[in-house]
């Protein structure tokens, strides 16, 4: 098999775009493991598992009360707020000051918890959203896309609007800012660091508690299903830099295109080879990744 | 050392000759074979990791690479295991030393990531390279019991005894490491990179002799493993799971300390195994639902791992 | 305090669990029944197979140990008559889909569990090492869906295959493109192949590509893939540009929803898709993306729709969704069915709970095709252990309903060729 091939233009542009939209929702899923490690310092290896979840209560919102998964984002944001909070007043808050490696394989039994009690509740046979309002092909420029996905990039971008303004223009916000700058400094102003890392968690939960219904209008659901993500979202969040909500949002939109690229030019079977490998070479040249602090 | 130590010494000795005739079940046997190799393994990547502070998460590229150098060996040129094993362990280190010297300038959550990275394109190549099978695997045709074909089915004991001899010499090895100069310089860089490297230990150097060493015990297990279940393919010779179940087992252990991976493989492994039995065959998971609880359970109550907890009772 | 209780509970909940599987591990059979090992996988991306299997053995129990009025092995009466009306009782485990745990438990199985013979495992490189301790120990080991052909060429004496392998499945695919070549006056030239890339998918790959060849085929596109990718865009992609006249995909559930999808998305118009079993035959698949996967071929050894030819499928279909919570019977748990009955069958007629004693009547099985679900001419060994009674057919989506479309004598409806596009469908 030859080592390039040239996909055709149509091809090309169709893949550029479709991987541009599917790497705004890499970023999405990414945000909050993100927000959570510039607060703390913490990567919660769980992170796929609450995509999981989070994509359950928009299934059973569906199922049950006839739901639409675009009705049942507040729902899921709300409930994978409880989750974050809940794991971090649980678990987190206990092995604050551990090692980092107390705290990989804390997160991780989370992760196995999780997924095994995902199974036990709820079989681990395939679900999915029959037929969500958005559904099936858009023409954009003459090229067939698909709609949830579109949809799904918008409200990605909506949600890193909204996190930005929240950062940046509310009071809590900017002590959430001044706690992940310098969580002494924050304290001594009278910020009570703890409730703002509860908050950071419950945060990060509700930006992949949203993912998660939108994620439901164009995938399928099942226990394992945090695994097909967690990893990326790790890749993401490293290869923008730890910490760097800005960050998420670049290195997923590259992600996305990288995939898509090599798949056509080189071979879908070394897509992800290609995106680890620009990770490796990055970080090599920006330890801290793309932007972040060192 | 002091006597209560020594003593203990002998009685694990003792226990570990005569565990083969103790456990008579060929499961139970299967069992230890197993805690025995997983501790090693853990051990091996607490050399790196535990020692030296450089959290590996992809281990199971120095395992495959043990698995298959031995295997393709075999298979391809005749070659005996035994070789086949030194020739693994010789790959396994000029990998590490390829994939050490960039990414050791990596720290924390980077460096982890990287190597999940290197063990995922690693394994990547293997499933397409079909040299050596590609995604169907490799399957060692059945020879007569022979310590030279390193291939035992009458019986157990001789896998028992080899992967005991294993874990033996990366105990210590380990031992020396942690009383000789290089452990002093490992642990000097795990506590302080930049103090180290400001009293002029080359650190990146130390880096890479620790991960030489984690690796060459690592790649000896995987050709233990190939010559032990006569199969492999990517999917089980390097996955990242395995990766991480090595990590796991020295961290619950307790990492940085010489007994601790092999009392978290001694654990863990018979754990998941026998909630495996009692309740795997439900299809409900139950078995992964106690397992997780109880990663997570030891992490908030026992952070600095299940040694700690020994030493403690030890010292009481 | 506090905590320290909470250090002293966890210990001693570890102890209580060690103890408890350790006193469960020790329990023996009781004198008149007959023991099986089932080994299949429980947990993981894989494990609503484990479960149908796990279920439709429950049913094959009530069958073999109840009596029914059934044209099925064993059903007449209650229990093995030839062995006193002995029941069979199975030892289900969950190997993971990790060759070295298969072996293990097979190990354990016939040792400590005293299996009189092994039932398993769905995963290829399971099978493998879990049969290898079957014929080192010298105990029965029928397998009823692994499709890696180099499982009945190891020479085996103890392994024995109920099921067709890869390389009956694609002969079939190949015959049907040639005989639709015929029905239809096209010409194909060209064949892309889509495979998740485990052993399942790669050796698939490896036959078809082999038999394109030899057909006069040319493979315009060969894409291995990592099963359970969050995005096939590039792969649709691939597709797209090579536009091969013929597709094969051998893809599991998950890849067959998301190919699915992304081809509507995408506009993607195959002409022809005969896809290896696996995704395309999951009820989940077929109930939800039925109307959308309309026209895709599998080949599969079992259909629904010869019910009208075989009155057993609606019965036992009714038994099996009892159990499997309204889950339609599907070809994975119909060739298990069907393999473990000739397992028990065979028990039956050896009359013996000696290995070689079973050994020797499954090498003298002669099934007739009256007493399967399956539409094969009958199950017979040959001397690796290969049943070849097999017949595979091909199945279309036409309205969201499979039907059999080849072999044509035994066709329920004229093939649906080419399949039409996405914007003649609305």
């Amino acid at each position: 098999m030859d080592l390039l091939t040239i996909p055709p233009s149509d091809v090309l542009i169709q893949g550029i775009l479709s991987g541009i939209l599917m790497g705004f929702v890499y970023a999405l899923i990414a945000a909050g493991l993100s927000l959570i490690f510039g607060l703390m310092e913490i990567v919660n290896f769980a992170h796929g598992e609450f995509l999981m979840l989070g994509m359950y209560t928009a299934f059973w919102m569906y199922a049950l009360f006839a739901l639409d998964p675009l009705l049942s984002v507040p729902i899921c944001a709300l409930a994978l707020f409880g989750v974050g909070v809940l794991v971090y007043y649980g678990i987190i808050r206990r092995i604050l000051g551990g090692p980092m490696l107390a705290q990989i394989f804390a997160t991780f039994g989370l992760a196995i918890l999780l997924r095994a009690s995902a199974q036990f509740l709820w079989t681990p046979d395939f679900r999915q959203v029959g037929d969500a309002w958005v559904a099936g092909p858009v023409q954009l420029l003459g090229i067939s896309i698909g709609l949830p996905r579109v949809v799904a990039s918008l409200a990605s971008l909506a949600t890193f609007a909204g996190l930005y303004w929240f950062i940046t223009r509310t009071e809590t916000g900017v002590a959430l800012e001044a706690t992940a700058q310098d969580r002494q400094a924050a304290a001594l102003m009278g910020i009570n660091t703890d409730r703002m890392f509860a908050l950071g968690w419950g945060i990060g939960g509700a930006c992949v508690g949203v993912a998660g219904a939108f994620l439901t209008t164009f995938f399928y659901v099942f226990p394992d299903v945090g695994s097909t993500f967690g990893l990326l979202a790790y890749v993401t969040v490293a290869l923008g830099g730890f910490g760097s909500v800005p960050g998420a949002l670049v290195a997923g939109v590259i992600i996305g295109m990288l995939e898509v690229l090599a798949g056509l030019f080189i071979a879908p079977a070394f897509k992800y080879v290609a995106v680890f490998l620009l990770y490796l070479g990055v970080v090599l040249v920006r330890p801290q990744g793309l932007m972040g602090k060192f | 050392m002091r006597r209560s130590t020594l003593l203990l010494l002998g009685l694990l000795a003792v226990l570990a000759l005569a565990a083969p005739a103790l456990a008579r079940l060929p499961y139970h046997r299967d069992l230890v074979i197993k805690v025995l190799l997983f501790g090693m393994l853990a051990q091996a990547w607490n050399i790196l990791a535990g020692y030296c502070g450089q959290i590996s998460l992809g281990h199971a590229v120095f395992f495959g690479t043990g698995a298959y150098a031995s295997t393709v060996l075999q298979l391809q040129a005749g070659v005996s295991p035994w070789l086949g094993l030194l020739a693994g362990i010789v790959l396994a280190v000029l990998l590490s030393q390829v994939i050490g010297y960039p990414c050791f300038r990596l720290r924390g959550h980077y460096f982890a990531i990287a190597t999940i990275a290197v063990g995922e394109i690693v394994q990547t190549m293997a499933l397409n390279w079909e040299a050596i099978g590609a995604a169907r695997g490799l399957t060692l045709p059945l020879r007569p019991d022979s310590l030279l074909a390193f291939q035992f089915h009458r019986s157990k004991y001789p896998y028992y005894y080899i992967v005991l001899a294993f874990l033996l010499v990366c105990l210590a090895v380990s031992w020396w490491i942690e009383r000789s100069r290089l452990g002093y310089y490992f642990r000097a860089i795990r506590e302080d990179p930049e103090a180290a490297a400001s009293v002029g230990i080359p650190v990146t150097r130390y880096k890479l002799i620790a991960m030489a060493f984690s690796a060459a015990f690592v790649a000896a297990g995987g050709t233990f493993y190939a010559q032990y279940v006569l199969f492999l393919d990517p999917e089980s010779a390097m996955p990242l799971s395995l990766s991480i179940l090595i990590c796991l087992l020295a961290v619950v252990g307790g990492v940085g300390t010489l007994w601790g991976p092999v009392l978290g493989a001694a654990i863990l492994i018979p754990l998941s195994e026998l909630t495996r039995v009692q309740f795997g065959g439900t299809g409900r998971a139950v078995d992964l639902i106690i397992y997780g609880a109880l990663l997570t359970a030891v992490a908030v109550y026992q952070p600095a791992g299940l040694a700690g907890l020994l030493r403690r009772a030890w010292g009481r | 305090m506090i905590r320290r209780m909470g250090r002293r509970t966890a210990l001693e909940a570890l102890l209580a669990l060690l103890a408890l599987t350790a006193v469960g591990a020790c329990a023996r059979p009781p004198a008149n029944e007959v023991v099986i090992g089932v080994l299949y996988p429980m947990t993981g991306p894989v494990a609503q197979i484990g479960i149908d299997a796990k279920n439709v053995i429950d049913v094959a129990l009530d069958i073999i140990n109840n009596r029914h009025d059934l044209k099925l092995p064993l059903a007449a009466e209650a229990g093995l008559p030839r062995l006193g009306g002995a029941k069979v009782r199975v030892v289900v485990v969950d190997h993971q889909g990790k060759p070295d745990i298969g072996q293990a438990e097979a190990e354990r199985l016939i040792t400590q569990e005293k299996v009189h013979a092994l039932f398993g495992a769905y995963f290829s490189s399971v099978t493998n090492t879990a049969s290898q301790v079957a014929e080192r120990i010298g105990i029965p080991f029928v397998n009823a869906d692994s499709s890696s052909p180099a499982l009945t060429e190891r020479g085996f004496q103890w392994f024995f295959r109920t099921s067709p392998h890869d390389g009956h499945f694609s002969l079939v695919m190949f015959d049907f493109l040639k005989d639709l070549e015929k029905q239809k006056k096209v010409k194909f030239r060209t064949v892309g192949i889509l495979n998740e890339n485990t052993q399942f998918g790669s050796d698939s790959a490896k036959v078809q590509e082999e038999l394109a060849k030899k057909h006069g085929y040319r493979l315009v596109a060969k894409l291995p893939f990592k099963s359970g990718s969050p995005s096939l865009d590039a792969e649709i992609g691939r597709l797209k540009a090579a536009r091969p006249d013929v597709l094969l995909p051998s893809i599991y559930t998950s890849d067959a929803i998301l190919f699915t999808r992304t081809a509507k998305n995408l506009d993607y118009n195959p002409r022809l898709i005969v896809a290896q079993d696996a995704g395309y035959t999951d009820p989940k698949f077929v109930s939800e993306m039925g109307k959308e996967a309309e026209g895709a071929i599998t080949r599969a050894p079992f259909a629904m729709d010869l019910a009208g030819r075989k009155p057993l499928i609606p019965v036992v279909n009714e038994m099996f969704k009892k159990l499997s919570g309204g889950r339609d019977l599907s070809d994975v748990p119909a060739r298990v069915l069907t393999g473990f009955l000739v397992l028990a069958d065979a028990i039956n007629r050896a009359g013996s709970r000696e290995p070689a004693a079973i050994q020797k009547a499954l090498r003298e099985t002669n099934m007739p095709a009256e007493q399967l679900l399956m539409p094969w001419t009958g199950v017979r060994f040959d001397e690796k252990g290969q049943n070849t009674g097999v017949r595979a057919i091909l199945m279309q989506l036409q309205g969201g309903t499979y039907y059999t479309v080849y072999p044509f004598e035994l066709a329920a409806r004229d093939v649906l060729y080419p399949i039409p596009t996405w914007a003649k469908r609305k």
